[in-house]
């Protein structure tokens, strides 16, 4: 983290810098409070000191007082209000802008998709504490120690000046063990967060161990991971518990020291005893603010690399399209032409100087090996990414220069493993064309060879459908698609094992009837024996 | 679970640890003395400056000024001591509970059962009891102990001003956090079908996020999942709002105690109860105290979040064990799997499938079929000796081999991996089993966070490894094929007949192409009325 505050989260993020100007107008006024309080206490105490007798005006005293504390309610109150509507306009419209992202790379791998699902739904929560806790106490911190600090200097400036020297000290002592720690930190904490696993690993192997009679064996490796568990983060909490040291010893110390100093200048009649105590009462509030930030830090780190995880998410390069605007052309021949594509990250090419020629209604047949770039080719045609080089050409244009969703509703696509909605089939099956009828779902059914109807559920993850039932379904969405919804290619991706062909080359047949293409990935010879044509890619691989 | 029922678990954690409870208590303590010395030093600063004051002679301030000074250190010391005491209580009464927790699961049998995210969540849940003791448990107790020192220290000089202070710091510090987390856990839990509704949502769009774009349907996900998301915002608001009245009724109890010792101090004074030089000391007392109670606060969240997480452990712990845990060996072994007029079925459950009759011979290979649901899983356990047949006669092999379509793979080695089959295979035998399996590994490499990633294929060959690098009579594949291309599946079926060559194969499959290289197939038939048999969770 660079600062107290998240750069990108006051850029990105409007609510934050409303906020902040918020809390900083909050805290300036209950610095006022604060010394308003302290020279309404000094006054009454010291009066009733001195003169053994109350003042005139301790009935008005007395409310004045219950007055400020009642209008402090009122600033805490308001704060903590605004705190969470800043949070949660902050979190609503990160959540919007990760989902969207995630839709701008339909190709992401499951595993960041898992923690996306995470961030999303409880991960930006960290966000919470970083405006309900943190933040007040930044602007609480940046306003209260000057305004107080300065009520001081006018009353007795010695204690001013103890206060102004320890008080930067604070973070200057944090940041400096910060740093001097921050390699041995970092390295026991990479150890414990690795023992910290070690159990979880366990835990989510044990039907694994347990096929293989190890899993009661395996209670010492538990045990033992445990004790080295303990000592390895005890090591860390030594370290990371200093910079909290610092700060409750310099806070503490330096309201003793003024303490001490004022009460020995009282002997000597340096200092008058109100003076005195307005500045016993107010030292103390001139470092709270400061030991709260500290306190609070924690929430701080979490809310930041909340924000920081979906800032991350968000700007990752999507390298898909979605920024022609051509409308797309009446010819719907399509040209992959020396089409190739890397993947981020790898080396190596995925697919690599692709060529094929697809004319209306023509149904052609890519085969390849494993690796060799299917799937991605059908992906780039998509449009859900960009060719590396080379380009892909409908009627003519290029792919990049077309409007993409009007181009994507001229396609009827099957996944190698295709999505699933919870709800009924029929529910996935209008995904293909929304307003089609009960009656065209069921045929649609019928001609992908399934053997239930649209009204069978499904749940999570396709849950109650087999991976074949839920190929039919997708193969069923796509051809009502193409029967209703106006697609002329269906494209088809390589199912996984276990599905028969005869189905397939039945859709494939209907499809053809229906005069729309075909662009189907396949390495089963029936199947391919339906299209007009057979391509090889990636050979030699 | 009550509250009480987690105090208990608790207690028996902080007795698991022969000096657990010594070190708890220090702990408390620890944390008493800190928090107590932030109101001791602004009370004797109070008492310090008053009599400085008076102008004595410089002597009689010297006892106070070094007991100031002392509580101006002390602070911080105690309370770096007590966090690092009180955070190794936590660790090892949440070592306590994973051991615990991990006998309990390792003793009733997982294989084929649902278990959802049981055992992910687990994980989770067990850290709850960290946030008990580190977050609630010892800053409530101390800050308890500091209110009642406090108030026993004020009595002395003003009864009637110390129990004010009382009444005050139990409103801010029991009464309101209290009525903030009851209402912000009404407000919590009517979120939660929002919450549950979001996370559905998003993950439905995640999975789906392909066929949503190529079908153009994300513009319609994407706005429900933004109305989720403002239903959820205006709950969260109700609990913010409630959060921040208790929030401010804090800083008015604070406010009535230290207007209330103004008032009642000040009249004692002029009455000559109560000695000038006290009267600071009885007024700003409550101000440094009332800055404790903070704790209280969040506290109480805390209390609400992890109990319900140490309920979850509770039901774990509480259930009784299902099946054997561990694959057992065979009592009665026979060459290949005999299975004769067997009823399988979960213990306490009733029978799935019944008078059941197969056998699978040494060399021969049985696909096992049927549609989902239909009890294959159910039986694979009962073969593996897992669970008990339910009626009839199951014969096996002694060495059973089980190759899982989601075995884990553990963040180790390669070697160590495989190991888990065979756990003093030599590197030789290792080796040769990697090979066997068709995975061209290096067997010291890393796998996982700080190693590699392992594609799917790779994956389930590091499984066969497992099961091949030892000799099992038996074998029994879950889907071996499932969620591989066809490429990678033929392949590696290639490579597993060839490994297991000679031996008995029970293969639990949907795959047609699988099926046709068996040499015959067992078809389980679904009762009409069975087709949403539930399995006992665990």
């Amino acid at each position: 983290m660079a600062g107290p505050i998240d750069q990108r989260l006051l850029k990105r993020a409007g609510a934050t810098r409303k906020y902040l100007v918020a809390s900083v107008v909050v805290g300036l006024l209950t610095a006022c409070l604060i010394v308003v309080q302290a020279g309404l206490l000094a006054r009454g105490i010291s009066h009733v000191f001195t003169t053994r007798s109350l003042p005139a005006s301790w009935l008005g005293l007395l409310v004045g007082l219950a007055a400020v504390f009642a209008s402090r309610a009122i600033l805490v109150w308001l704060n903590e209000t605004l705190a969470h509507r800043s949070a949660a306009n902050v979190k609503s419209q990160l959540r919007r802008e990760v989902l969207s992202a995630r839709l701008s790379r339909p190709r992401e791998s499951s595993s960041s998709s898992a923690s996306m699902i995470n961030l999303v739904t409880s991960g930006l929560d960290a966000l919470d504490g970083y405006f309900a806790k943190y933040l007040p106490q930044l602007g609480l911190a940046g306003t209260v120690p000057f305004l107080v600090g300065a009520a001081i200097l006018l009353t007795d400036w010695q204690s001013a000046v103890i206060v102004a020297f320890t008080l930067p000290l604070i973070p200057l002592f944090m940041a400096l063990i910060g740093y001097t720690t921050q390699a041995a930190t970092a390295k026991s904490y990479a150890v414990a967060d690795r023992l910290a696993n070690h159990f979880a690993d366990l835990i989510e192997g044990l039907p694994t161990l347990q096929a293989f009679a190890r899993a009661r064996a395996q209670r010492r490796g538990v045990e033992l991971g445990e004790v080295q568990y303990r000592r390895a983060t005890m090591r860390v909490l030594y370290v990371s518990f200093l910079s909290a040291f610092a700060l409750e010893l310099l806070a503490t110390l330096s309201v003793a020291v003024i303490a001490v100093t004022v009460g020995f200048r009282l002997v000597y009649g340096d200092i008058g005893f109100e003076a005195a105590l307005f500045v016993l009462v107010l030292a103390p509030e001139a470092f709270l603010p400061v030991r709260q930030v500290g306190v609070h830090f924690h929430d701080s780190a979490d809310g930041v690399a909340a924000a920081d995880a979906a800032f991350e998410f968000i700007d990752t390069d999507a390298g898909a399209v979605g920024l022609g605007v051509a409308p797309v052309p009446h010819e719907l021949s399509v040209r992959f032409e020396n089409v190739s594509y890397t993947y981020p990250g790898q080396n190596e090419r995925a697919l690599d100087g692709f060529d094929v020629a697809i004319s209306p209604g023509d149904v052609v047949a890519v085969r390849g090996s494993s690796g060799g770039g299917k799937s991605t080719a059908l992906a780039l045609l998509l449009g859900f990414i960009q060719p590396g080089a080379g380009r892909i050409c409908v009627g003519g244009r290029d792919l990049r220069e077309l409007d993409i969703d009007s181009w994507r509703r001229h396609i009827a696509w099957v996944a190698q493993d295709p999505g699933m909605l919870n709800g009924t089939v029929a529910h996935n099956v209008l995904l293909g064309h929304p307003g089609a009828s009960m009656a065209d779902v069921e045929a649609a059914l019928v001609d992908a060879g399934a053997d239930f109807d649209g009204t069978k559920s499904v749940g999570d993850d396709g849950e109650g459908l087999s991976a074949g039932e839920r190929r039919r379904v997708a193969l069923a969405r796509a051809l009502l698609r193409i029967r209703l919804g106006g697609a002329r290619l269906l494209v088809l991706d390589e199912p996984t094992a276990g599905l028969d062909s005869s189905t397939e080359s039945a859709a494939i047949r209907a499809v053809r009837r229906s005069g729309a293409g075909a662009l189907i990935v396949t390495h089963r010879l029936a199947v391919a024996a339906a299209a007009d044509r057979v391509v090889e890619l990636g050979v030699g691989r | 679970m009550t509250g009480r029922t987690t105090i208990k678990l608790l207690a028996q954690l902080i007795n698991a640890d022969p000096r657990g409870r010594l070190r708890f208590s220090l702990a408390v303590l620890l944390a008493s003395l800190a928090s107590g010395a932030s109101v001791a030093l602004l009370g004797l600063a109070a008492w310090l400056i008053s009599r400085a004051a008076e102008m004595p002679p410089v002597l009689y301030l010297q006892a106070a000024a070094a007991g100031v000074r002392f509580f101006g250190i002390s602070r911080g010391v105690f309370r770096y001591v007590e966090r690092l005491v009180g955070h190794d209580v936590a660790l090892r009464m949440q070592s306590a509970l994973r051991i615990r927790v991990y006998d309990k699961l390792s003793a009733t049998t997982l294989i084929g059962r649902r278990r959802g995210d049981l055992l992910t969540r687990v994980v989770a849940d067990v850290s709850a009891v960290q946030d008990l003791i580190v977050r609630v448990a010892i800053p409530t107790l101390s800050a308890s102990l500091v209110i009642v020192g406090t108030t026993v220290m004020l009595a002395r000089f003003s009864l009637s001003s110390a129990l004010i202070l009382l009444a005050t710091a139990a409103l801010a510090g029991v009464v309101l956090p209290l009525f903030a987390q009851r209402a912000s856990r009404a407000a919590d839990l009517a979120a939660v079908p929002a919450r549950g509704d979001l996370a559905d949502g998003v993950r439905e769009l995640s999975r789906t996020s392909g066929d949503l774009v190529a079908y153009g349907a994300e513009e319609a996900v994407l706005a429900n999942l933004v109305g989720i998301d403002d239903t959820l915002r205006q709950q969260e608001a109700r609990a913010a709002w409630v959060r921040g009245v208790a929030s401010a009724g804090q800083v008015l109890a604070a406010g009535t105690a230290v207007v209330a010792a103004l008032a009642i101090g000040g009249s004692a004074v002029v009455a000559g109860d109560l000695h000038p030089r006290l009267l600071a000391v009885i007024v700003l007392t409550p101000l440094a105290l009332h800055e404790v109670l903070g704790a209280f606060t969040g506290a109480a969240q805390t209390w609400t979040r992890s109990r319900a997480a140490l309920a979850r452990i509770g039901d774990i712990l509480d259930a009784d064990p299902i099946g054997a845990g561990d694959v057992v060996a065979s009592k009665d072994p026979a060459p290949g799997l005999e299975l004769e007029g067997v009823s399988v079925g979960w213990p306490g459950g009733e029978a799935v499938q019944q008078v059941l009759s197969f056998q699978v011979r040494p060399g021969e290979r049985v696909a096992l079929v049927g549609p989902s649901g239909v009890g294959k899983t159910t039986v694979a356990a009962t073969a593996m000796g897992l669970i008990p047949v339910l009626a009839g006669t199951m014969r096996r092999a002694d060495s059973v081999g089980f190759l899982a379509q989601d075995a884990h793979i553990f963040t180790t080695t390669v070697a160590e991996n495989v190991r888990i089959g065979a756990k003093d295979a030599t590197d030789e035998q290792v080796r040769v089993a990697l090979q066997r399996a068709g995975l061209d590994l290096d067997p010291d490499r890393a796998i996982g966070e700080s190693g590699t990633t392992l594609s799917g294929g790779e994956r389930r060959r590091l499984a066969l490894a497992r099961v091949l690098v030892q000799d099992r009579e038996l074998l029994i594949l879950d889907e071996p094929t499932e969620h591989l291309d066809a490429e990678t599946a033929r392949a590696m079926m290639a490579d597993l007949w060839a490994a297991t060559a000679g031996r008995a194969v029970l293969v639990i499959t949907h795959d047609p192409d699988l099926i046709e290289q068996c040499d015959r197939v067992v078809r389980l038939r679904g009762h009409a009325a069975r087709g949403s048999h539930r399995q006992p969770s665990p």
